[in-house]
Parts: C-alpha cells; structure tokens; sequence
C-alpha cells in the first residue's frame, strides 16, 4: 500500500514550510512511498534539493509550485498548485519554469498569475491544476457560501478542463474551520456534481507532528504578528507528512461523510496524477549534464576542441616566450587531453569569451582560485598565473577523476561590477544569462527578534536580548548562557521568567530556516537559448533576472557558473593606475616619478602594464618586509603584518607561502612556528624520507600546499595526481579518510617504504586533513598583493589616491591620514575650487621639506613633498551626490556669494563646507572663523521666486556687498579637528592625538614608531585613537581581546588578556582614546606587539596615572614574561596570531 | 452543554479507535461510530518549553464525541466530548451535551 504526497511545502517556501526536502524525502522513503513532490512556494527554490534527496532515497521525485492566483487587480484570491508533466523530454518541467519566471515578474506588485494566464499555461497539457483547500471555492466554503463554492469550481472546470483535479485535504479540524472533515466532504461532493476528478493531499508544510510549533510561528512571522492575534492559520497541527496508513484513514473519513465508494477512487485518482507528474531526472530536467552556450554565440567556426588548442598554442610565443618549449609542450597535452576526454573545451573557451568581454571593457581582470593552476587558462588570457612558473599542479584543478565543471572565479574591479553583469547579458543574449541567486537563513539575531514578536514580548527586551546573540548561532544560545558571563544577568532572568525560556526554544526552532533569496555576490549563470526551460528566474535588486537556484544546484542542473567577484582592490588599482598616467602624463615622467628602471611596462601614455611588471622587485619587497602593508591587499591586518614581519619575504614565492600560511588551519596546527625555524634556520628542515624532498622543499620539509599533498600520495603510491586530488578531499571524512588510510599504506608499503615512514607521513597527510592551501589560490592572491605593494613603493601618492577612492580595506579612512603622514603624503585641505567628487593626486608648488617618510619607497622614485592628495567632496556628511555634482560643474568659483548663487547647495552643506574650511582659499584678510560666523548668521540661501533675477537680468556681485566681519578670531586646532571628524570622518589637519598631548605631557609616552626599537619585554605608556577592536570567539576558555590604536605615527597591537580586562572594565569596549599601559612582545625582525596590562580613558582625565606611574611599585606586573631575547615568538604567540586571524575574518577564500 | 474536565478512561483499538470508557466507576460501550477532530491548543499560553523533537499533540487537542451506553444494565446513551493529550497519555472529559442526552 503507497501513497503519494502532491502537496509538499519545504523550509524553502520561506516563513511558510518547516521540514528541509531531504527530510521529508527521507520520511517518505521511510513509510514505503516510491514518489514524491515537493510544491514550494513561488518558485523552485527547493526542488533541486528534492530532486537530490528522492534519488539518494531511491523514490521518484514530483515538481510542482504553489502559486497565488490574482485577480485583475492584482489581488489573491486564493492559491493552487501546478505540476510538471513528467516523462516528457522536458516539456512539463519547463512549461513550470517559465510559468514560474511568469508569476514572479510581478507587474502588478504581487507574485502570482490570473487565472486566465494559468489556463493559458496549462492548455498544452504539460501542467496539472490542483485547486483545493487554499483557493477561492475553499475560501467561499470556509465563509459558507456553499453555491459561490461550488460555482467557482465549476469556473475552474471551464477554464482548465481535463488539467484540473480538485484537490481534497483534511486536518480533521474543528467543524467549521478549514481543513475539516465537512469542508473536505463539500469540496469532493462539488467535484463529483461537476465531473471533476479528486485527488487526496494533505497539504504538508512539516515532515513530522513536531514541526506544527515552528510552522505556527512561521505564520507570525510571515503576517508580523504575535500568535495570540493570529485566527487564520493553520487551524491545528495536522499538515505533516502523514503515512499511507493515515492517509488511507482520512480518505475513509471523507468517504463516511460523503459516499462510501469514493474511498477508493480518491486514492486512485491520487496515484494516477503522481505518475502523470513523476520526473526522469535525466530526460526531463537535463540532471548533471552541463549546456554551453551555442557554438556561434561563442563565435567558433570550428570544433571546440580545435579552436581551444590552436588558440592555445598560438599564445605561447607571446606570454611565456622564456620556458622551455619540451615543459610547454608536456603541459599543453597533459591539460588539453584532459579537457578533451572531458569534453569541457566548450566551457574553457565559454569562460574565455567571458574574460574577452570584461577585459575588451577596459575591466581589469584577476583569475582567482584553482583555475590559476592551469596552463590553458593562463595561454586564453583568463589567468595571469603562469603556472609552470610557480610548479602548479594542474591535477589540483581538474582531472579526469572529477565529472563537474571546474570552478574558475574571476575577479574584476567592484566599482564596475553590474556595468559587467550587463554587457555579459548583452553579449550572450539575454536568454543565456541569469544571475546566480543565494538563500538566507535566519540567524540567531533575526530569528530571536521573530521568535520574539510571535510570543509577544517586549520589544525592549528582545532587543537586549538580539544585541547579545550576535555572536552565536541561536541553537547554541542555551550553551552560550550557561558559558559566557556577559549573558549571566540574562540567564538568571531566565529561570526568573518563564517567558524567556520559551524564547529560546522558540528562536532555536527558527534558526537557520531560509528566509529569502537575493543575488549572489558574484554568481553569473550562462548556457544556451533553453536555459528559461530550465531554471525560473526572478527579479534580482539590481533588476537582472536571477535564478532560484543557488549554488549547490548548479552542477546538478547542468548549469554553467562563472564567479565575476567584485574586489574593491581592483578598482583602487584601476583608480592609481589612472591617476598615474593623469599626472606625469607620458613614459619618461611615470619613469622618473616611480624611479623604474627598466620601462617596457608602461605605455607612452604613461599608463602601467602591471601584468607585465617583473615579480622580483626589490624595492617591493623591502617595502613589504617594513610591515608597513597597510593598503596593501592580503597583508595589511594585525595579524599578516605580524607574520610578514616574522616572515620577511624576499620573493613572490614567500608571498604565496605567506598567504598560504595565514589561515586558520596551518595558524592552529603549529605549522607556522617550525616553518619560520627551518626558513631562518634556527632548526635543519627535516624529510621523512628523501623523495618528499622535491615536494617539499619550498616549504623547507613543513607540508603548506594541497599541492605537496598529492604529491606525496602520488610519491606513496604511484597513483597519479588526479587520484591523489581524490584521496586528498577525502582526508578528514570520517567514513572515506580509512579507506585512503588502508590504500597509502598498503601500496607504500609494496613500494618498500619502511613501517616508519608510513606512520609518520599518514599521521602528517591526517593531520593536514583539509588545513592546507592550494598553492594555486595562493599564487593567484599573491599577485594583487604583490601589484598593491609595488604600487605602494613606486607610486605611493596615486596608491593612497585609490586606496581612498575605493577604500578596499579594513581600516576606517582616519587610519589612512596617519598613514598619509607616514608616506610623506600631504593631505590637501578641500578647497572650493580645487576639490572634486574625487580624491585627486595634485602637484604641490610651494612644498616644505618633509621629514624622511617612515614608510620606505622605492629608490629613485619621487622624494616625497612634490605631490598630496586633494580631500574630495563625496564624503562630507549629508552632502548629496547631486550637490557634488553641482558644485563640481560650476568650478571656479570667485567669491561667497558666486558659490551661493551657482553651487546650488543646500544650507547645511554651504555651512558644512564653510567650516570645513572649503572657502579659505577665497578668503581676503578674514579668517575661516568669521567665515563660519557670516554662514551661520545668513539668511535662507534662495531668494523667494519673485525677488530671484529674471533671464538676461544681471545680478550684483553680492561678494562685494555682502561684507564677512573681521573679528580676528582664529580656531583652536582642536576644534577644527573635531570639525572634521564630525563632517569627514577624518583628522586631516593634524592628528587626533594631539590635541590630548598636554593632558599626558606628565607621562612618558612612548609612540608606535619607537616600539620597533624597544628590547622585548619593555614596559611603556602608549596612547591613541582606537582603529580596531577583536574579540575571537571564545572555546569556553578566557576570552582575549585584541586592541589597536594608531597616535599618528604608527598603529600598535595590544593584547589584553583576562586579567587586564578586568582591571580595565567596560572601557574595553566603548573607549575612542585609549592611554594603555603594556609589556613589549618582540613578534619578529620587524613586529612588536604590547601585551596590555591598564588601560584608561583619555575622556576621563581624573582617571588618569600620576607621574612616576611606571616607577610606582603597585602598578599591574605581567602575568607571565616572554623569555627576553628570544626572537621566535613563544607557542602563545602562534595560537593568539591564529585567533586573531580568526576573528579579523580574512579568511574568506575557498579552500 | 456543560464544560469542564474531568478523568475518564478510554480504551481503544489497535486503528486508535476508541472501544470502551470507564467514567465515574461504570463501564461504557460505544452505540454509534465515534467522530475524531483537533482542535487548536494555544501552546504559547500553556507551555513552559517548546523544544525541538517534543513530538506531537502541541498545536492541537485530539477530541472524541462519543455516544455512551453503560455496559451493563440500562440507561439512556449519552453523548460526551473527550480529549486525549499525548505527552501525558491522559484522557479528559470535556463536554456533555445535554441536549443529546435528554432527547434520547
């Protein structure tokens, strides 16, 4: 005995269904079923997830939706359900498709289709109508207009015909509510009148009875109000996925209440519309074959695999003229046999046109990830790594023992972003395209703040509540209580008040559910003219269509994605290579400007070829070993600065291996301490057994790379470098990691390796489990990184320039003005005439001999002083992008009064700038502070319509007869530097810090910039502006907090463990200016950090030490001392660095 | 109709249809097909704890209307609401419809 389910909504209808479609597949395989449908809501947002499931639990999968049926003015009038036709090529699951796309284009403001347009869609028989207990003849029933009823059904009939089915559903509620036995005896009474088939459904929205109490409070949260208000929703806990057995029951329930004999053909009729509806995967939705675009949108001519290799190898000559041509040749035919027996040459060249596109933009292009592994890439122009360069194995990315497409992610320049994503859709037609979307889930806050809503309590309360939950998910909250003392009062409450345990669950109930779906950050879908037959697509914020599948769908929908990812850093070195060529104009001016020797890189434009910039550039690489990386993509947090200065890169490869390094798994694993032993060579690199030397050598016998990986299983066992990629993504799951465990040793043992030697070398590949890094994803980031850096040594003025235009990094702009000053980089004030909406490279004429910048530059290249960064106008508080507009296009400006009249500003903006000092540059014997006072005092800047010139009519010179008072007053510093943090977010005149100077003058202040030259283990006062604040996530161990100030000449890493902290108190967190009191902790040649042992309030003078504080024997002494002298940082060290790293979230790369 | 509860006892079939009650010391039988409904359980006000996987009977009431006939002896049949909850097992008798019982 079976029964299928035709009504099943997933937790993909968000804030409607409960269960996840894997879950319910499984439930249904567990009561026998041997098909199942899945109806979301709206679109398709689970069914591939269906799909996968009903195939890992061996039953037939069923597609449908659940659509709102609109009125003509776009109301709902009620919902139906529409099911594929399966076993038809194809053809009921895209008349799904682009019914679905349809319903969501929402014209009229609402998702749904008339009910002419779903005849319309089901006239062809490629789609079944269920009308049941959601739609208007349910509705008018539940109201008791039994004729309405029965006469809108017979309209459905009229419209439909043989595609429609009513569908009878009963919970067995109260008489009189929906969903009863009675309302489900009328409707099958109506259909039986009106000659209309009958299916049985249950209209599931939870796999078990559990889910009823989630779906409940789906409903509030779906209607935004709290329970005790709600009246029509679910009317009981009855719509789980109920057993053959129950369903059998229900349908003799209805037959009681109606005919005996319809029992049977209830069930029947059921069976017979599933397999109507039951999908072959492979026929019907294409499952796991991939579809290019069409071979004359990619323009060929020929076969693919042709136009890929003679492509290829015709690029040879021209980017890598320098290797050897027998490698060359090796590669070529290890990666093009590969592609070929793959039968991917379509996908490459697809990709490749792609790149074309983009660059052909003027779009600078990056390839990121694995793909920088291969050659091909490299030859079609969609990688800028070589990979023979830099021994990159090609096994890593794809090989013969992989089925799905590899991913190649390419990076452009954010700024650019959706200009791209449109000249792609124009280019491939629009038919091809569709953006990538991604689901949301709720998260511990939103989900308390629902959870919250439905229960009814105070709003107040949740939101204390929701500020605590932000670093936790909601499921762990109860853990969390029970852990961690901030949540101490809350977990008291807790047992106090019985509401707030019912909160918990109820928030644990809703954690992770999905809750909408928007466009992916860089997924972009391509394939041919049928790809609307197979996947629905919907409005995306930016207007383009985007799927509703997400990524893990894409494979098995044989959909082709590209990752076009937006990296700010791009766009800052488009911006300072414009800048470059802007200001010196041609090749011999850049040339002399960057002190480049050689010049075959920049055009006669003066524009950079940073593609053809040599990677070994020493001036690049003293820069970067100065941990002055700020600015710098990859290397500019606490952290990477902490181990580029234990590193102290020499080359491109270090680079890779740095950033390589930075990760979680090598930081915790120890990986980093006996790599930096064996690089500067406190310690031998030690190999397990000699042939591991090849493989590691680089890396000085410490195992970095997924690369070195397979090539030691490869060394093991002989078993190619495409298996060994297999075996290595099986190490660490607990059920595959023994069965490669059992193939390295038996094999290496028959190769004659010692017992030993397998012990060892397994309990290194174990323990690497999925640690490393693919040195392709590192040699990939590693070039941006390098270009940043070059740009930083060579072109520090245009660098800082971009950085500030696009500001790519972490660090808030007000750290950039110091790091300005420590460019030797004068900061321009904004000036009425000279500003823009931009920050501008402009050459200074009367410049005063700087002091010598702390941050190195390049030799030979300009001496700093001749050129400063303009401020620009585009981040002046509530001035607007039209007002910038305005005033930029109305450039120069000769008086006050010429600007009041021409510039179009608001008043706020015009006093904004007045006191900002925009105006001084017009200013003739007054001072910025009469100026500010003649502003302040004006009238409303228009003039009434009437009392406004006519055309032609010429207006007084107001400037002349509006006349500014001379008071003589001049502004504090202090004040105009408020001024401007206030309007700018910035400290442009001078630095913050130094209005609290004679505040701290009793005590001696030491400044980042001298830390360098400390011995470890000093004890100094340091004082600033805070710039970042960590807080790793605690392992129910103490919490460390990570502290960095800048005082203008340098930023400063203080690390305040327990006990600091609570000597501290709350102005750990909520303190701007911070005087700390903290121990050296040498870090490496170039680092030092403070381990924090005070710390006080600048605001709070009273609170402040006395003079002698340092001498004063009760001060707080370190609770443990690194061993002085010692150039390599204690274990601690290593670990705090990986918690660190953790918590900066850099690490955001795929592994 | 009165309205209150009250401790019954109810044995059922194996299908989970009830079969005999035991209320108030007599023994009952069953005189006409026993109709099943859930009605609505307002969980937010009555329970303390909603965790996951606390299983069925939360959202709803299971409600039987039973025609009763005492067992043995005579006596009007009467016609009575019950309630089972599953997380206690317990059954609760919640209406008599009078009514019914005087027409009888």
């Amino acid at each position: 005995m079976s029964f299928t389910h035709l009504n099943v909504t997933s937790s993909f209808s968000a804030h409607y269904g409960v269960s996840h479609p894997a879950v319910l597949a499984a439930a249904a395989k567990a009561q026998g079923a041997h098909m199942l449908a899945l109806t979301d809501r709206d679109g398709l947002y689970g069914a591939v997830k269906h799909v996968a499931a009903c195939r890992d639990e061996g039953i037939t999968p069923i597609l449908g939706v659940n659509l709102a049926v609109l009125d003509d003015s776009g109301q709902s009038t009620g919902r139906i359900i529409l099911l594929a036709r399966g076993h038809s090529n194809g053809a009921g699951y895209a008349a799904l498709c682009r019914t679905i796309t349809l319903a969501n284009q929402a014209s009229r403001g609402s998702i749904g289709l008339t009910q002419r347009q779903i005849a319309h869609r089901a006239a062809d028989g490629n789609l079944m109508v269920l009308v049941g207990g959601e739609s208007d003849a349910a509705r008018a029933l539940a109201q008791g207009r039994y004729a309405q009823a029965r006469a809108l059904l017979a309209n459905w009939k009229h419209h439909i015909g043989r595609m429609l089915r009513v569908e009878i559903t009963t919970h067995l509620s109260a008489p009189g509510a929906r969903y009863s036995l009675g309302e489900a005896g009328k409707m099958l009474r109506y259909a039986d009148e009106l000659g209309l088939r009958a299916v049985l459904s249950n209209a599931v929205r939870y796999a078990d009875p559990d889910g009823a109490v989630t779906a409940d409070l789906l409903d509030s949260a779906r209607a935004l109000h709290q329970l005790k208000d709600l009246h029509s929703f679910q009317p009981n806990g009855q719509g789980w996925l109920k057993s053959p057995q129950e369903m059998q029951q229900l349908a003799a329930a209805i037959s009681r209440a109606t005919e005996r004999s319809w029992k049977h053909r209830l069930l029947k009729e059921t069976e017979a519309t599933a397999r109507f509806a039951a999908l072959d995967p492979l026929t019907d939705l294409g499952w796991k074959q991939p579809v290019i675009p069409e071979a004359t949108v990619l323009g060929l001519h020929r076969p693919a695999m042709q136009e890929l290799t003679e492509r290829v190898y015709s690029a040879v000559p021209k980017l890598i003229p320098n290797e050897d041509p027998s490698l060359v040749e090796e590669r070529l035919a290890l990666e093009l046999g590969t592609i070929n027996r793959l039968d991917f040459a379509g996908y490459f060249l697809t990709v490749a046109e792609t790149v074309k596109i983009i660059t052909g933009m003027g779009v600078r292009v990056a390839a990121r990830g694995s793909g920088a592994s291969s050659l091909v890439n490299h030859l079609l122009g969609i990688s800028q790594v070589n990979p023979l360069q830099h021994d990159l194995v090609f096994e890593r990315f794809l090989s013969e023992t992989r089925t799905t497409l590899p991913d190649i992610d390419i990076d452009v320049e954010s700024a650019r972003r959706h200009e791209i994503y449109r000249k792609i859709f124009t280019s491939f037609g629009e038919e091809r395209v569709s953006l990538m979307s991604m689901q949301n889930a709720y998260r511990a806050r939103g989900a308390v703040r629902d959870a919250g809503t439905a229960l009814g309590i105070e709003e107040t309360q949740i939101d204390e509540i929701a500020k605590q939950l932000w670093r936790f998910s909601a499921s762990s909250f109860r853990e969390a209580l029970a852990e961690k003392p901030e949540l101490a009062a809350l977990a008291s409450n807790i047992t106090e008040d019985s509401q707030l345990d019912i909160l918990i669950d109820a928030t644990e109930r809703l954690d992770r559910l999905p809750r909408h779906i928007s466009m992916h950050p860089c997924g972009v879908i391509l394939s041919d003219a049928t790809l609307l037959n197979r996947t629905p697509v919907q409005p995306s914020g930016i207007g383009l269509p985007m799927s509703q599948f997400d990524k893990h769908d894409m494979d098995l929908m044989g959909l082709i994605k590209l990752d076009v990812l937006g990296v700010r850093m791009q766009s800052a070195i488009a911006y300072t290579l414009e800048e470059i060529a802007r200001i010196h104009g041609d090749k011999p001016a850049v040339a002399r400007a960057g002190g480049h020797q050689e010049t075959g890189y920049i055009n006669e434009d003066g524009h950079i070829e940073l593609s053809k910039v040599p990677l070994d550039d020493a001036a690049t690489f003293a820069l970067i070993r100065s941990t002055h990386t700020l600015g710098c993509f990859q290397i500019e947090s606490p952290g990477q600065r902490e181990l580029v200065g234990k590193l102290a890169p020499r080359e491109f490869n270090d680079l890779i291996i740095d950033i390589s390094l930075f990760r979680p798994g090598p930081m915790q694993s120890n990986m980093v301490k006996p790599y930096l032993e064996h690089r500067h060579g406190f310690a031998p690199a030690r190999y397990l057994h000699r042939d591991f030397v090849p493989a590691l050598a680089e890396t000085h016998g410490v195992t970095v790379f997924h690369e070195q990986v397979l090539r030691i299983i490869d060394t093991l066992t002989d078993c190619g470098l495409g298996m060994a990629d297999v075996y290595r993504r099986h190490l660490g799951n607990p059920e595959k990691e023994p069965i490669v465990e059992n193939i390295v040793r038996t094999k290496a043992a028959e190769k004659g390796y010692t017992q030993e030697v397998i012990d060892k070398t397994w309990e290194v590949l174990a323990g690497f489990g999925s640690f490393g890094f693919c040195k392709a994803h590192g040699a990939a980031f590693a070039v941006p990184t390098y270009h940043s850096a070059w740009l930083k040594a060579h072109h520090p003025e245009a660098f800082l320039a971009g950085i500030w235009e696009h500001d790519p990094g972490m660090y808030p702009k007000r750290l950039l003005v110091s790091e300005a000053r420590r460019m030797g980089v004068p900061i321009l004030p904004l000036d009425i005439n000279r500003s823009t909406g931009h920050y501008r490279v402009e050459r200074i004429f009367e410049y005063a001999q700087p002091a010598a910048p702390v941050v190195p530059r390049a030799p030979g290249s300009q001496r700093p002083g001749r050129y400063g960064i303009r401020l620009a106008f585009r981040d002046i508080h509530q001035m607007s992008e039209s007002e910038v507009e305005r005033l930029v296009a109305g450039q120069p400006y000769d008086s006050l009064a010429d600007i009041r009249d021409r510039a179009g500003l608001s008043r706020r903006t015009y006093q904004n700038l007045a006191a900002l000092g925009a105006f001084d540059s017009l200013l003739t014997g007054t001072t910025r502070a009469d100026t500010i006072a003649h502003t302040q005092s004006m009238a409303r800047s228009t003039l009434p319509a009437k009392y406004q010139p006519g055309p032609g009519q010429l207006t007084f010179d107001l400037g002349q007869i509006e006349p500014i008072k001379n008071t003589g007053n001049i502004l504090e510093p202090a004040e105009v530097v408020r001024t401007e943090l206030d309007l700018m977010h910035l400290d442009a005149t001078e630095h913050l810090i130094s209005s609290y100077q004679k505040l701290l003058s009793h005590l001696p202040i030491t400044q980042a910039i001298e830390l360098l030259h400390l011995r470890n283990g000093a004890e100094v006062l340091v004082a600033g502006v805070r710039v970042a604040t960590q807080t790793p996530p605690m392992r129910g161990g103490k919490r460390v907090v990570f502290i960095s100030i800048d005082d203008g000449t340098g930023c400063i890493d203080a690390t305040f463990f327990d006990d600091t902290q609570q000597r501290t108190g709350p102005l750990l967190f909520s303190t701007r200016m911070l005087l700390i009191h903290g121990v050296t902790r040498r870090t490496g040649p170039r680092g030092i950090s403070l381990q924090a042992l005070n710390a006080w309030d600048l605001h709070q003078p009273e609170t402040l030490p006395h003079a002698g504080y340092l001498d004063n024997a009760s001060r707080p002494q370190p609770s443990y001392r690194p061993k002085l002298g010692n150039a390599i940082p204690g274990k601690e060290s290593v670990a705090e660095l990986a918690q660190r790293m953790n918590a900066e979230g850099l690490d955001q790369r795929g592994a | 109709m009165g309205m209150f509860t009250e401790s019954i006892e109810v044995s059922r079939a194996a299908n989970g249809m009830p079969l005999r009650v035991k209320w108030r010391g007599r023994e009952y039988r069953l005189v006409a097909e026993p109709e099943r409904w859930f009605e609505r359980r307002k969980w937010w006000d009555e329970n303390l704890r909603i965790p996951r996987g606390i299983g069925a009977g939360m959202a709803d009431y299971e409600m039987w209307r039973l025609q009763l006939a005492p067992a043995t002896g005579g006596g009007a049949p009467q016609s009575v609401d019950v309630s089972f909850d599953p997380q206690s097992e317990r059954w609760r008798l919640v209406r008599i419809h009078v009514e019914l019982a005087r027409s009888a």
